[in-house]
């Protein structure tokens, strides 16, 4: 069952199409991934959601209900902004009851349930001994924590999370991506997060939506868009490093570093289409080698091959090599839409 | 040896240009301030007067002749009484203004442009401006109000056909108090407003999504954040109010009586008007310790209301 129903929605900031006829449906007690690079229109598309950017066009329905003319709080959405957007002037029990005292009349809650509500659901997220501090005293990950438990304490049908996991330095992040997957998952909200980070995108949703220039390239699961992206953009914006994509006559075609191997590793390279790669230079980045090269005939298209280190195949520079891909991991293109197309006659193409 | 690519000039150095791009303001403050104010604590502890410009060190004896003047007593409580009068005023009105005047609506260039002119218009131009408005025989409001029927026989307000504005005791501190606040809400309500804008969008988007309305967000959220701007606007205008003679000095000339004499007027009128140097800086050397504490108090209040 889907929470929210999103149906042909547009912003326009005068010629800036930020958001450009979105269809989405966003089903009860998932983690939804919006992925795109900066400027895609998701941060858009969320806040359209949240109530705070009016659409130009389109319609947006929470829980079965008409939202589209509503101010947030009528929505029963909450938000965790990138900054956390905490109250610098109020300690953390006043941030975390911020919400429950503004709808107050709608929630019908006394000072005693405001109180319970505060303590328990800090309590969720281990931040009961700071319900005294300011911001300013707390950790990043205290303060993200904080910004969650005020976003969750008035249990919305929708939580909206705008690349919390951004201000975490790294080692801290992988820590919070764990720990909000998990309470998600326990408490049964229903997640929309937005980020740039593939990585984040891939670990946390169920689905993931990749946007860019305002509309929806694919929805799927994370395995589903990296390994049958719908276009060259999807194809080319997951992954790192990128997709490989070569010209042929009529189309193009790629192929992901990691699939692109010395022909010696394939089991059978029958099935497999094999290509004389020049190798340039070779990074050494521990749990892999990241070559840089060309096929031989496409001197002008860098080709990138990542290769396992533990796969002990001696790789020299400025030398030549035979390599592989797996039939079914290359992809076919369209060359003026970008669009996956079948399988073409590559060794025909190429001549 | 390596040698250095072009040669150095004077203005590669780093002293020297910091110290040219300071000195036009520490000149101004050397020259404009700081000589005048060293002068009048000079003049202040001296016997000296516009006939008589030799300096005879006296002490205290200024001090305690002015200290115990009923007048000067009178005109010290009426410009504290002026200034806080007219200071609530300000507060009020500069930040609903302020709040206004962050919305977005048409014609809000225009709005803020006419709003600023008290502000920019020089005092003793708008202090003619307002001697006209507030004229004992001719004033339009007068006009207008005997138009009305509040003036003239069976007025409402008086059976007169003025309310002489500057001329009674009550109206004319009323009308003092009513033109500084006209001339100094313009400069809080600019200063509140870059305080408003200067509050993260991140926080009022928060607010909002958090069920807060207007009122309460207003309260809650807006006002505390501009708490240290607002003492810092509220210092501005006080200083500038308590310092201030050219209101009255214009307008009403300390009278009636002595019901508008403020101390800035007062220390001209007996300094350079009555000759009296010494006796002139004393009076307005009075205000130096009152405000400074002011200023103190206020300036670590802000600093250490700040936020982040």
């Amino acid at each position: 069952m889907s929470i929210v129903q999103i149906n042909g929605l547009k912003k326009y900031f005068d010629a800036v199409r930020a958001v450009d006829g979105v269809d989405l449906a966003i089903d009860q007690g998932e983690f939804l991934v919006i992925l795109g690079p900066s400027g895609c229109g998701k941060t858009t598309l969320m806040r359209m959601i949240a109530g705070l950017e009016k659409p130009t066009a389109g319609k947006i329905a929470i829980g079965g209900e008409d939202v589209t003319e509503l101010p947030p709080r009528k929505r029963g959405v909450s938000m965790v902004f990138q900054s956390y957007a905490l109250y610098p002037h109020m300690n953390v029990f006043n941030n975390i009851a911020f919400p429950l005292r503004a709808q107050r009349r709608e929630l019908k809650f006394d000072k005693r349930a405001i109180r319970e509500k505060v303590e328990s659901t800090a309590r969720l997220l281990e931040i009961d001994m700071l319900l005294d501090r300011r911001p300013r005293q707390l950790s990043g990950g205290q303060r993200q924590r904080v910004a969650i438990a005020r976003a969750m304490v008035t249990k919305p049908a929708v939580l909206l999370l705008d690349e919390p996991l951004s201000n975490l330095d790294a080692k801290l992040r992988a820590n919070a991506r764990d720990e909000l997957k998990d309470f998600q998952r326990s408490s049964d909200i229903t997640a929309v997060f937005v980020t740039h980070d593939q990585i984040e995108a891939m670990g946390l949703g169920d689905r993931i939506v990749v946007m860019s220039e305002g509309k929806i390239q694919q929805i799927g699961t994370p395995q589903h868009i990296y390994d049958d992206p719908a276009n060259e953009f999807v194809a080319t914006f997951l992954g790192s490093p990128s997709m490989n994509i070569l010209s042929a006559k009529g189309f193009r075609f790629g192929f992901r570093p990691e699939h692109f191997l010395p022909k010696t590793l394939h089991d059978n390279p029958e099935n497999s289409r094999i290509f004389h790669y020049y190798v340039k230079r070779v990074e050494y980045l521990g749990s892999d080698r990241l070559v840089y090269g060309y096929v031989r005939g496409r001197e002008d298209e860098l080709t990138l091959a990542k290769v396992p280190s533990n796969v002990r195949v001696s790789l020299d520079i400025e030398s030549d090599y035979e390599f592989a891909v797996h039939n079914s991991d290359i992809k076919f293109f369209d060359k003026a839409s970008g669009g996956r197309i079948e399988q073409q006659n590559l060794a025909q193409a190429l001549t | 040896m390596t040698r250095l690519a072009v040669p150095a000039f004077p203005l590669d150095n780093r002293r020297f240009v910091g110290l040219l791009f300071l000195s036009p303001a520490l000149l101004y403050i050397l020259l404009l301030v700081g000589f005048p104010f060293l002068l009048a604590i000079a003049f202040g502890f001296s016997d000296v007067t516009v006939g008589n410009t030799d300096l005879n060190f006296v002490g205290l004896q200024n001090y305690m002749a002015v200290w115990e003047n009923d007048i000067f007593r009178q005109v010290f409580e009426t410009t504290i009484r002026f200034t806080l009068i007219s200071q609530i005023f300000i507060l009020i009105f500069a930040n609903i203004l302020a709040i206004i005047f962050t919305q977005d609506f048409t014609g809000k260039w225009f709005a803020r442009f006419i709003f600023i002119l008290p502000w920019a218009t020089p005092v003793s131009l708008a202090m003619i401006g307002w001697l006209w408005m507030l004229d004992t025989k001719y004033s339009p409001i007068d006009y207008l109000l005997l138009q009305t029927g509040f003036l003239g026989p069976n007025g409402i307000l008086s059976n007169n056909r003025n309310l002489f504005w500057l001329a009674t005791p009550d109206l004319s501190q009323i009308s003092v108090i009513f033109v500084q606040v006209w001339r100094l809400t313009p400069l809080a309500t600019v200063i509140l407003m870059a305080g408003l804008s200067s509050i993260p969008t991140d926080i009022l988007d928060q607010a909002e999504v958090d069920g807060s309305r207007f009122m309460r967000t207003l309260l809650q959220i807006k006002l505390p954040l501009i708490l240290p701007i607002m003492v810092i606007a509220l210092l501005f205008s006080m200083i500038t109010m308590f310092g201030d003679m050219t209101v009255v000095y214009v307008l009403t000339r300390g009278g009636p009586v002595d019901y508008t004499r403020v101390l800035g007027l007062y220390s001209f009128q007996v300094g350079i008007e009555g000759g009296n140097l010494a006796q002139g800086a004393a009076i307005s050397l009075f205000a130096f310790p009152l405000l400074l504490a002011m200023a103190i108090f206020m300036l670590r209040t802000a600093s250490r209301a700040e936020v982040q």
